[in-house]
């Protein structure tokens, strides 16, 4: 979090030559409340639930229960931040999850072996990524559409390998480990979750690659003139993100200890949802690896407050839907005042 | 005869001074009048304040003798007034049938679309202008003059009032010579029926070659109107640029030559051929042109930022088209021209963006450092005098001015050996203009060869040892030492391409 502490705070002070613009920040921003509003956000609602269904909320379990089960939707989201920040849209996420999930499904009932097939999927994400670069950088078709394509053709892929139905026979109970295990009280996938989150902070913060990324997003054709060479860096970005998906889908098989088709599919909005509304928080304007996090657990947090409180299932999607149109909002707000 | 358009004394001023001081103007009827000035001396003005764009502080119009309600785009077009704007203003998805028609509608019968009769109406409109093309294709993808015989057709199509005057803005700004040739026959074609035609333009040979009469716009004001028979060019300059040209003798002050360091052989692009360009080590060489010449492209033809022929080398070396990588890291470094589209990121701090084109020096140990960042940035920032001197801000932060020196740190900090700075100076305040001229002069008293395209004649004074000058895709002159004058910048770009007048 100390990585842009230098970062003007409020783009709406102007800076005068000369004068340092510390000098002039308001109370709001010393706070940090434009940067770290989720943190304020989610402190608010675990509050609230604590004390609307007390018997219910306020328990390490359910804490647990919440970590958990966003480990899963944590990992899709922190692969999706890789495209995004470099303009891209991958909504194939979803269903190279699914697919994941069949493969190493599959693998297993057709005793091949969980290793392999863990193997196996995630070479297969690694190849959807590529896949989708090819529409994207060379086809030039627009990465919304070609991974929307993907994603449907993903979908029809699930249905083909698990023949329509749900399959759960010849699953090693070494594979269900991986997943269902627990480490001081949280499941492992937590764990893998918050490695996951390390690389890629790393690698979006602290190397050159991240930084073309970041300026790829930004600028294109500024970026093409600096001499980055765009067209690899999409491409690494669909890898990052299909192999991600793939990985996360292995895991959520692992969770399940089956397999069933389009399984994947709910994954993709929460993740969608995480990634903008991240992008307003930590680094404002910037989809960013703490903010997405940040807003995976904002969102489950009231999500579940809700479902205790008595609110019917559904409220899972009008939440997370309702929460990726205001996160765009914001993030158009916080890019128009800043250009 | 009644006039086919009067205008009467029209002024108009923007928040400060008079961009149209009372001017005046009449036309008639299959008259051909070019209307020239420099940028800024009041002609797009008048012509948006004739197409009811503009309301103007004082003054009045006339066409065929009718007064013209001024402010209205209906009232303009409903009294002949028809207009051909320097976009041309065509839908480059639709075709011709439809561009016409969105003009003056469909011809319709109990609200169906007589397309028969419409395709035959465009085929007509079109044939009229000596033009035949396919009317199907869609308008993006016909050929300039093409483009810009379906606008003239689509201007002159009947409507309720017939044509009267039509006015083009620039019409082969974008055109090639022989396409630009085609079109003065269009307009030709239109004044034989009678229609007062008033075109805008900077190309000399096009008011020689097509305008009966030539009006002079200088600083807003009405200079002169005058036949363009018995005019020489010269005098013409002298009027447009209101001072009298003197002719230097060529200046031979050779520059201290030292190695060649770019070599740019047959440059070619879409508007660009044979195009050679040789920069020694120190020296800074401009080009200037106007717009359409090719200047425009010259600078990232060279870079390799779009798809060019011929030869460029840097020390020897061959630079690869379309790999601005393998440019940078042969040492050259590219300032374009608009800097929003081109150069800035403009939510990145100002340290991501100086050390975008090499972020690796700082990367060590696995991670990016960001202190060493900070400090190698906090330099430059200091040496270009960059305000505020933070490296944490944005670039929406800056001025224009400031912005244009952060994008310039990122290539002196690369220490190229060539530099090619596309108008660098743009949208950018005096001082900061005067500190980038210092730090060009500089980075050239440091070895560095550097190429200035400018639109800037005085700044390209100010900056060259040389200056070369395009017309129409090639080379058509040069100008060194004494010759090197702004005024004798401005006129050979604009002069008429002598046939091997050198």
């Amino acid at each position: 979090m100390t990585v842009n502490e230098h970062r003007p705070l409020d783009p709406e002070v102007e800076p005068k030559p000369g004068q340092p613009a510390r000098a002039r920040r308001s109370l709001a921003a010393i706070l940090g409340l434009d940067r770290f509003s989720g943190l304020y956000v989610w402190a608010v609602l675990i509050l609230i639930f604590t004390l609307w269904v007390p018997s219910l909320f306020d328990t390490a379990t359910n804490f647990r229960i919440i970590a958990g089960s966003q480990a899963i939707t944590a990992m899709v989201a922190l692969g999706l931040i890789v495209p995004v920040a470099c303009g891209a849209f991958d909504l194939s996420i979803g269903g190279t999850l699914g697919m994941g999930v069949c493969i190493v499904v599959w693998f297993q009932a057709n005793h091949h072996g969980f290793i392999l097939g863990i193997l196996a999927a995630v070479a297969f994400g690694l190849l959807i990524g590529l896949v989708n670069a090819f529409i994207v950088v060379k086809l030039n078709v627009d990465s919304f559409i070609a991974t929307l394509g993907m994603g449907s053709i993903l979908s029809a892929g699930t249905t083909w390998v698990t023949g329509g139905f749900q399959v759960a026979t010849g699953i090693s109970p070494h594979f269900t480990a991986i997943g269902q295990r627990q480490l001081l009280g949280l499941p492992l996938p937590v764990y893998y979750m918050v490695v996951l989150a390390v690389i890629l902070w790393w690698m979006l913060e602290y190397t050159p690659a991240g930084r073309y990324l970041y300026s790829v997003g930004g600028n294109p054709q500024a970026a093409r003139l600096a001499g980055i060479r765009v067209g690899r860096i999409t491409t690494g970005a669909f890898v990052v993100s299909g192999v991600v998906a793939a990985f996360a889908g292995v895991m959520l098989a692992a969770e399940l200890g089956s397999s069933s088709p389009d399984v994947g599919v709910p994954y993709l909005l929460p993740a969608f949802s995480a990634v903008f509304l991240g992008a307003t928080q930590i680094v404002t304007g910037r989809v960013n690896v703490l903010g997405t996090l940040i807003a995976i657990f904002l969102l489950a947090t009231g999500v579940k407050g809700l479902q205790l409180a008595g609110a019917p299932g559904y409220i899972n999607s009008l939440f997370n839907g309702v929460a990726l149109i205001i996160a765009v909002a914001l993030a158009v707000r916080t890019s128009r005042r800043k250009a | 005869m009644t006039a086919a358009l009067t205008v009467t004394s029209m002024s108009k001023s923007f928040a400060g001074p008079r961009v149209l001081d009372s001017v005046s103007l009449t036309v008639e009827p299959g008259e051909i009048r070019a209307l020239v000035g420099e940028n800024g001396s009041g002609k797009s003005t008048l012509i948006k304040i004739l197409a009811g764009f503009h309301l103007p502080d004082e003054g009045s119009a006339e066409v065929g003798g009718e007064s013209l309600l001024l402010g209205h785009g209906e009232a303009s077009e409903a009294a002949g007034l028809r207009f051909v704007h320097q976009d041309l203003g065509l839908v480059n998805n639709l075709d011709a049938v439809d561009n016409i028609a969105l003009g003056v509608g469909y011809p319709s019968f109990r609200g169906r679309i007589r397309w028969r009769q419409e395709r035959k109406r465009t085929r007509a409109a079109l044939a009229e202008l000596g033009y035949e093309f396919d009317i199907r294709r869609p308008a993006g993808s016909l050929a300039m003059s093409e483009r810009t015989a379906l606008a003239v057709a689509r201007a002159m199509t009947p409507r309720q009032t017939p044509a009267k005057v039509l006015i083009l803005d620039e019409p082969t700004a974008n055109l090639p010579a022989a396409e630009a040739e085609r079109l003065f026959k269009l307009a030709r074609r239109v004044a034989d029926s009678g229609v007062a035609v008033m075109f805008v333009s900077h190309h000399f040979d096009e008011v020689f070659g097509l305008a009966d009469s030539v009006t002079v716009l200088r600083d807003g004001k009405h200079i002169i109107t005058r036949p363009v028979a018995g005019l020489t060019e010269d005098q013409l300059i002298e009027q447009v640029i209101g001072r009298k040209l003197e002719h230097v003798v060529h200046d031979a002050r050779a520059a201290e030559r030292r190695d060649v360091v770019l070599q740019v052989a047959g440059l070619g692009c879409d508007v660009l051929t044979g195009v050679d360009i040789t920069v020694h080590a120190g020296e800074i060489v401009g080009i200037a042109g106007i717009t359409g010449s090719g200047r425009d492209e010259v600078a990232t033809a060279v870079f390799g930022g779009i798809n060019r022929a011929g030869q460029v080398t840097i020390n020897g070396t061959a630079v690869p088209p379309m790999r601005p990588d393998r440019a940078i890291a042969l040492g050259m470094g590219l300032v374009p021209a608009e800097r929003h589209a081109n150069a800035a990121f403009m939510t990145s701090t100002l340290r991501e963006n100086i050390t975008v084109t090499r972020p690796g020096i700082h990367f060590r140990g696995g991670l990016l450092r960001k202190s060493p960042e900070r400090s190698d940035v906090a330099t430059w920032l200091e040496r270009l005098d960059v305000r505020p001197r933070n490296s944490e801000f944005t670039m929406a932060d800056l001025s224009g001015g400031n912005q244009q020196k952060v994008v310039l740190a990122r290539w002196l900090r690369m220490k190229p050996k060539v530099l090619v700075l596309n108008d660098p100076t743009q949208g950018v305040d005096i001082g900061a203009k005067s500190d980038i001229h210092k730090l060009i002069d500089e980075a050239a008293a440091d070895g560095t060869a550097v190429l200035v395209v400018s639109t800037d004649h005085e700044e390209l004074v100010r900056l060259c040892h040389r200056v070369l000058i395009l017309r129409r895709g090639k080379v058509a002159d040069e100008m060194t030492g004494g010759r090197m004058d702004h005024d004798l910048i401005t006129a050979a770009t604009i002069g008429r391409d002598r046939p091997s007048a050198a």
